[in-house]
């Protein structure tokens, strides 16, 4: 059930470029987020930015203490791009900021026992919402494929290698791994997975590389794909941040509600 | 339980629009605060003064293509396009939610020709759990080569009048801001015979990204709403107010208390929360706490008595 709530900034720190990871102690939301959902967060206390801004957590630990309560932080990796992200990177620790959260569907996660592989293709920033799901699927048998522009745009490869995890990686300019994008990498690789099995693949990156998934026709993959849109209040009563579906009854559907993970070929791609 | 007179430290903060008595006089905003249900996590509905839900039509709509919002200083541009499940699904799906609650459930529709509004206006009367109803009329006539209702004097004079027919229930008329002269419509609504304007929606509005060089919303065209239209909206309030007799609901950017009372005391009976819902989902709580205290700090022992009191 998500809740309206203030959290307290412990950390927030430039890790490399553009990219910073803000630490947030908020137990109610750390103790019940799962792998895929997100939380809506009001970077300023002003009208600048006017709208909450919605991030996927990287990390999230809550522990119980007999003397100290429910203790519980948030962890955001996020990129500057605009006016809210800016704003974002000025917060210091002690500083008040507004959540709500948890929202959304998490990912699906594949049945138990299996030892089907498991794929996870994340480009960019989009590598952040995998993070948790390869957390709880660390047992399996994982596969992580890490895109981005260029070497500065790879992020969380030290924490994937900490799992039982095969770890791949492509950048367009070529400067770390494989030259090219992370699906043409992804399907160089198709020889990995048995064709009479299924697998199950989950994707989070920019809609270039969701689609370029989507047209590659991956018929023994169950794909699910978290999207990313402008929102106005994430929790479902605005509208704003819909997606085109093939659901005849209601082609438009809310990122905020009903997903922000959906099965990638329900998707009508623009 | 007895019943607590008012008093300097208990102010009555009730107010009546047409047979509609409201414990308070902040509503939710039509297309801000969904169908109801997505706020339950937050606070307890019932302490609105009402809830207006999502605009209904009488077909499903399946909106406008995305993106849908773009925010601007101090405001939102919106297009979603009146998504919604049409006036059966509603029915069936989204009101037995209100069954529950004791708040008043103020019913948004609108059509694409007069005989839709008409028709509406007919089928929402025998409902029960449905305190009222408001008109929306910023939309295109598809009779009239698309003029929107809500800008022509006479077609919004005919076009209440003949709801007006056709509903017992009290009727509130929502009003485009997009017109020359907003007291002239808010005249046509009143001698149409509504009980009530509400005003403003938003305004006509667009932006556009100077990098690709398109627009920012997938129907080029939105509405501007939030803080940055809110002295506007006042100003439009205030010129209604000296044009009707009937309660004008007032709105446009209210975050706060404070905007609430700045409405109200140029003429507004009732105000409504709209985007505010969604950077903060308690803000109309907030605002029913904040009037609260103002009348107490100002020694008012009822909102009635607030209501236009501007000088």
């Amino acid at each position: 059930m998500p809740l309206q709530t203030d959290g307290m900034v412990v950390s927030n720190k430039r890790i490399k470029s553009v990219y910073y990871l803000l630490g947030i102690d908020c137990p109610q939301i750390a103790g019940q987020i799962k792998p895929g959902q997100f939380i809506m967060l009001k970077v300023s206390s002003d009208r600048s930015p006017l709208l909450r801004r919605p991030f996927s957590v990287y990390k999230s630990y809550s522990v119980s203490h007999s003397k100290k309560g429910e203790r519980g932080c948030l962890f955001i990796l996020y990129k500057e791009v605009g006016k809210g992200t800016q704003r974002m990177t000025t917060l210091k620790s002690g500083e008040k900021v507004g959540l709500i959260g948890p929202l959304g569907n998490g990912f699906i996660l594949p049945p138990l026992p299996s030892s089907k592989s498991i794929v996870l293709v994340g480009g960019g920033v989009g590598i952040v919402s995998l993070f948790p799901l390869a957390e709880a699927l660390k047992d399996r048998k994982l596969f992580v494929f890490i895109g981005g522009k260029t070497q500065f745009d790879i992020l969380g490869l030290k924490d994937f290698k900490t799992f039982n995890s095969n770890i791949f990686v492509a950048t367009e300019d070529g400067s770390l791994g494989a030259q090219g994008t992370v699906v043409d990498l992804f399907l160089s690789q198709g020889k990995i997975f048995r064709r009479d099995e299924e697998h199950y693949l989950y994707a989070c990156g920019p809609v270039t590389m969701l689609k370029a998934l989507a047209r590659s026709n991956l018929k023994n993959f169950i794909c699910q794909a978290s999207l990313e849109a402008r929102m106005g209040c994430g929790f479902g009563a605005c509208w704003g941040c819909v997606v085109k579906t093939n659901d005849p009854k209601i082609p438009y559907q809310r990122v905020c509600k009903e997903g922000p993970v959906f099965t990638l070929k329900d998707i009508l791609w623009e | 339980m007895g019943v607590t007179m008012p008093s300097i430290r208990n102010p009555d903060l009730s107010v009546t629009i047409g047979k509609i008595k409201l414990r308070n006089p902040v509503m939710v905003s039509s297309g801000t605060f969904g169908f109801g249900e997505e706020f339950e996590d937050f606070f307890d509905l019932n302490q609105l003064g009402a809830i207006i839900p999502k605009g209904i039509s009488l077909r499903p709509m399946k909106g406008n293509p995305p993106p849908r919002l773009f925010e601007t200083e101090g405001g939102i541009i919106n297009s979603i396009g009146l998504q919604n499940p049409g006036f059966q699904e509603f029915i069936t799906n989204k009101l037995p939610f209100y069954k529950e609650l004791k708040t008043h459930l103020i019913i948004n529709f609108f059509g694409n020709t007069q005989k839709e509004y008409v028709e509406l206006a007919r089928r929402f009367d025998g409902i029960a759990g449905i305190s009222g109803l408001e008109m929306n009329i910023s939309c295109p006539n598809v009779k009239r080569a698309g003029i929107v209702f809500g800008v022509d004097p006479r077609m919004a004079y005919r076009l209440v009048q003949a709801v007006r027919k056709a509903t017992t229930l009290t009727l509130i008329v929502k009003l485009s801001p997009n017109v020359t002269d907003i007291a002239l419509m808010a005249k046509s609504a009143e001698e149409g015979g509504a009980d009530a304007v509400s005003l403003v929606n938003t305004f006509r509005a667009m932006a556009v990204n100077i990098h690709t060089r398109k627009p920012e919303l997938g129907n080029v065209i939105g509405g501007l709403s939030g803080p940055a239209i809110k002295p506007i909206a006042v100003r439009m309030v205030w010129e209604v107010s000296r044009a009707v007799r009937i309660p004008i609901v007032g709105m446009g950017g209210i975050m706060s208390a404070e905007d609430a009372i700045e409405f109200i005391l140029v003429g507004a009976l009732a105000i409504q929360i709209g985007t505010a819902n969604l950077v903060d989902p308690k803000t109309g709580i907030k605002v029913i706490h904040g009037i609260r205290k103002y009348l107490i700090q100002n020694k008012i022992n009822s909102i009635q008595k607030l209501i236009g009191t501007f000088r």
